[in-house]
């Protein structure tokens, strides 16, 4: 077993309001987890404990076996990323990602070694002489992760390092961290309110809301088995009905739904969660044969929006609005428009059923 | 286990404590030194007004409302002050609207001419102000041939209004500038006239700013003593019956009687700035930048002639008291001469220099520069060790206060802006009833008038401090922290550096405060330790007028050389955002 962080029972309070709530983790060493929620759950908090720049007020903060609560946060050794970026503006590049090495009273001639290493690492040695005024925001972000690397932390906690950057930049930096981590196997603490960068660059996903972590799992883990409404809802996009559930069907009051999830399955009132490419939409008369009839609705094409690869409709059937991603080909193949009656088909084992009491937003 | 755990808990509990020493002895110590020097001045103040032989008692203060000739000077500071309040206001106003909201040419000047005043002691205004209308004025006696001359409330009132002009102009100057033209742009696009909008718009949206700047007026002439003394002939107002009682009559008591009947206008004016400041703040927004189109013909001709006014008005001040320093008898004879330099043996005592130049210079040159000129090089001594510590003491207090946030920086920032209220007169009769005790041993030193300059101006340095410390993201310094960097390293290798160009503004500033400072250390000189803005006063009062004008030039070349000094070594010109609190 390797030099694995623990978070037990960890809870926050400010004032009378509890920011994170007797939370439980087992990170392993060399894992990238990502911690991800709306603003306002959490996961800064968890993530400035571990740091060691927020007290704990309930709970242990264990790393290699040793409770690091009331540790200062220069002793823990964890390499820190801000939104920010957090660069010395009064130092070149080489000199910021020279400081925690200086600090640590490394001879010269290693830190001059370190340093270039470190250049190489983002391909940013031209840039050494330079002011972080002189850099664009993603140089300067890459300049900021070198420089928490640099001292080679136990842990690396990123918090939001891509918020502030524009879309394209945010897409090829994720990529490099993800790199960066893989190849240099070193524990990385991600946070993160984006939930498709969440996705597409931990190990593991912990989805967090009002204090508490929700589920924790691999990212197609939590795409295809949210294990709540609230996943279900934060985490990509899905339609949501209530109904009552008898045997392999859910009644709605306004229609019947045939189910098909395997497991343990929630009993009386339910909600049925599918997420919008699961649901086939088509022209009346286009009906497939292998189409159980129970599970086919008609409706109208109210909105088109276009997504790029995908063309996202929003369908009013019978009232309610359904929401339905249709890839751009088979959208023009099947030769829909706004205001178009179609009929809908939703698998039955497309659906993931949820115990009622939990509402979703 | 159990055990183990809690032994582990005692050794790494112990560096978070370390640091929270070291921020709490800081704090501490700079607590205890504003209440020390600040706070226990006041109170003996107070003491000493409202006890008599250990009973309470307002004796004092019937005396004073009972005897018209006393009373008389209150009424006459209230009448001085806002008299100037009003004029300095409404001309700094529209010298500020030039400024902003127009394109007139010769900004620059304007606005660099416009902080002229601040280089000098206020002092400056008198004499010019004498020279050219007193009993033997160039103007009055010379070119008019009138009776009339200017000593007493129009003087005070004229003087002052220039005095207190660029700390004036420099409130509004900001409230105009950060407030969005763009309001001013939509109400003539719906149609609103230019005198309407600027009734409707303008003005409205820079009300707190404007009262903040009439407040501030008004507390800087209130207090001041440099004007009055010099041009107030028999018109006497707090500042200087204060003076009066303690040096000339001996009368502690009264003195400290006025001392308090003064606090009253000036705290209640401070207050009053500083909470119009805050809200004044509130109304600026953050993305009011835009294009300013160009002024109409007029509009540019109108404002172009109007800030000429008083631009031309502070530099015939200095030319006048320049020109009053090196003419052989003003007004009559005006060939060139360097004798009023050379100054009566003024005396005083300046060690270090003292030794230095006369060991380096020979004959007239060493009694001249050595032993003459003491009081100059006790000045430029003096100010050089208020500038250091003034602007280090006051970083780090902005840096307790704004970043480390421990239990009691309330208390500490209270301390730390309360300065300001206090009038320098009040300050230094303070000093003399708390500190003139045998045991107190830096009384009579330099180093009372050191502290006594410090404290004065703690206000100004503290919060420019912590305006400048706002400015750094939180994370910079979580960062280095988070990268091993202990809490001292922390402070001098990332956040002082990035605080350089405030300290160094800050120690401009305290540099130019001890340089020209009049009323609180008038208290403190002594025949032994003597400092050159003191001795205009004395010279003045001895008849010798032209050697005052020259005393306060070699104040004003010294301020200069600074200056230029600070801006060679930051790159910046020290004075921008920089105004006279105290």
């Amino acid at each position: 077993m390797g030099r694995n962080l623990r978070l037990e029972n960890l809870t926050k309070q400010f004032g009378t309001l509890t920011a994170v709530d007797h939370v439980n983790l087992e990170i392993e060493e060399g894992e990238f987890i990502c911690f991800l929620g709306p603003s306002g759950c959490g996961k800064t908090t968890v993530l400035r404990m571990i740091t060691g720049f927020e007290t704990v007020t309930e709970g242990k903060i264990i790393f290699d076996g040793k409770v690091i609560n009331r540790l200062i946060p220069q002793k823990r050794e964890f390499g820190i990323v801000f939104q920010s970026y957090a660069l010395f503006p009064n130092m070149t590049v080489e000199e910021n990602i020279a400081f925690g090495l200086k600090v640590r009273r490394m001879p010269k001639e290693k830190i001059g070694e370190r340093v270039n290493q470190m250049l190489n690492l983002i391909g940013l040695r031209d840039w050494r002489r330079l002011y972080p005024a002189q850099l664009s925001g993603g140089q300067q972000q890459r300049v900021a992760l070198v420089r928490a690397l640099a001292p080679d932390p136990q842990v690396l906690l990123l918090d939001e390092p891509l918020s502030a950057l524009d879309a394209k930049i945010r897409v090829r930096l994720r990529a490099e961290i993800k790199r960066l981590q893989q190849e240099l196997k070193k524990t990385m603490i991600y946070v993160t309110h984006d939930q498709e960068e969440a996705l597409s660059i931990a190990d593991r996903v912990v989805v967090m809301e009002a204090g508490q972590f929700r589920q924790v799992g691999r990212p197609i883990e939590i795409y295809q088995c949210p294990n709540s409404s609230f996943v279900a809802d934060f985490v990509g996009t899905s339609n949501f009905f209530r109904g009552i559930r008898a045997e392999d069907q859910v009644h709605t009051g306004k229609r019947v739904f045939k189910i098909a999830q395997r497991g343990p399955i929630p009993e009386g009132e339910v909600f049925l969660a599918i997420r919008p490419e699961k649901i086939e939409v088509f022209k009346p008369g286009d009906t497939a044969v292998e189409m159980d009839s129970t599970n086919l609705a008609s409706g109208r094409i109210d909105v088109v929006t276009f997504l790029g690869a995908a063309v996202r409709l929003i369908i009013r059937v019978e009232g309610e609005e359904v929401i339905s991603d249709v890839i751009e080909k088979e959208f023009a193949q099947r030769q829909l428009r706004q205001g178009d009656e179609v009929k809908l088909y939703f698998p039955p084992e497309a659906f993931i059923v949820y115990p009622a009491e939990e509402v979703p937003r | 286990m159990n055990q183990k755990e809690d032994s582990r808990r005692l050794t790494l509990s112990a560096p978070v404590s370390s640091e929270r020493w070291l921020v709490g002895s800081t704090m501490s110590i700079l607590l205890a030194i504003l209440i020390f020097f600040m706070l226990y001045p006041v109170y003996d103040i107070c003491k000493l007004s409202f006890f008599r032989e250990g009973a309470f008692t307002l004796k004092n203060y019937g005396a004073y409302f009972t005897n018209p000739r006393m009373f008389r000077s209150l009424t006459n500071s209230l009448y001085v002050s806002l008299i100037t309040t009003l004029i300095t206001t409404v001309l700094a106003f529209f010298f500020a609207y030039g400024l902003t909201r127009t394109t007139i040419p010769g900004k620059n000047l304007f606005y660099t001419v416009s902080t002229f005043p601040l280089i000098a002691p206020s002092i400056i205004q008198g004499l010019a102000l004498i020279l050219l209308f007193g009993r033997n004025g160039l103007i009055t006696r010379h070119l008019i041939h009138t009776d009339w001359n200017i000593y007493g409330a129009t003087g005070i009132i004229v003087a002052e209004c220039l005095y207190c002009f660029p700390n004036a102009l420099f409130i509004l100057y900001t409230t105009l500038s950060a407030v969005d033209t763009r309001l001013d742009e939509a109400a003539q696009s719906l149609g609103a006239s230019a005198l309407k909008t600027f009734y409707k718009v303008t003005l409205p949206s820079t009300k707190y700013g404007i009262a903040s700047a009439a407040a501030l007026v008004f507390n800087l002439t209130i207090t001041d003593f440099g004007v009055p003394v010099v041009i107030g002939g028999n018109y006497s107002v707090l500042a200087t019956e204060i003076y009066q009682q303690v040096i000339g009559m001996q009368r502690f008591d009264l003195g400290a009687t006025i001392s308090v009947i003064l606090l009253i206008p000036s705290m209640g004016a401070f207050l009053l700035n500083y909470y119009l400041t805050k809200k004044s703040y509130a109304l600026i927004s953050g993305q009011a930048r835009p294009f300013l189109q160009p002024s109409r013909p007029f509009k540019k001709w109108l404002f172009t002639l109007y800030c000429w006014v008083p631009t031309l008005f502070i530099l015939i001040v200095f030319v006048t008291v320049f020109a009053g320093s090196v003419v052989k008898t003003w007004p009559y004879d005006f060939s060139l001469t360097l004798k009023h330099f050379d100054f009566p043996s003024l005396g005083g005592n300046a060690p270090l220099w003292t030794n230095f130049w006369a060991s380096v210079l020979e004959g007239e040159w060493k009694s001249l520069i050595a032993y003459k000129y003491a009081p100059i090089w006790n000045s430029l001594w003096v100010s050089i060790l208020v500038a250091i510590g003034g602007a280090s003491l006051t970083l780090l207090a902005g840096y307790i206060v704004e970043k480390k946030r421990p239990k009691g920086e309330g208390i500490l920032y209270a301390l730390s802006v309360l300065p300001a209220a206090i009038p320098g007169t009040v300050m230094g009769l303070g000093y003399i009833l708390a500190f003139n005790k045998p045991y107190f041993l830096i009384y009579g030193t330099f180093w009372i008038i050191i502290i006594n300059i410090i404290i004065c101006n703690f206000t100004l340095g503290t919060l420019s401090s912590i305006a400048n410390l706002k400015q750094i993201d939180r994370s910079i310094e979580e960062a280095a922290v988070s990268l091993g960097a202990n809490p001292i390293a922390t402070f001098t290798r990332v956040v002082f550096p990035l605080t350089k160009t405030a300290f160094f503004s800050n120690v401009t500033f305290f540099f130019m405060r001890a340089m020209t400072t009049i009323s609180a250390v008038i208290f403190l000189v002594s025949a032994k330790v003597k400092l050159a803005a003191i001795e205009i006063i004395f010279l003045d009062i001895d008849g010798r007028t032209a050697s005052a004008n020259a005393m306060c030039t070699i104040i004003i070349i010294l301020v200069v050389a600074m200056l230029f000094g600070m801006r060679l070594i930051t790159g910046k010109s020290g004075l921008k955002g920089m105004s006279a609190t105290a």
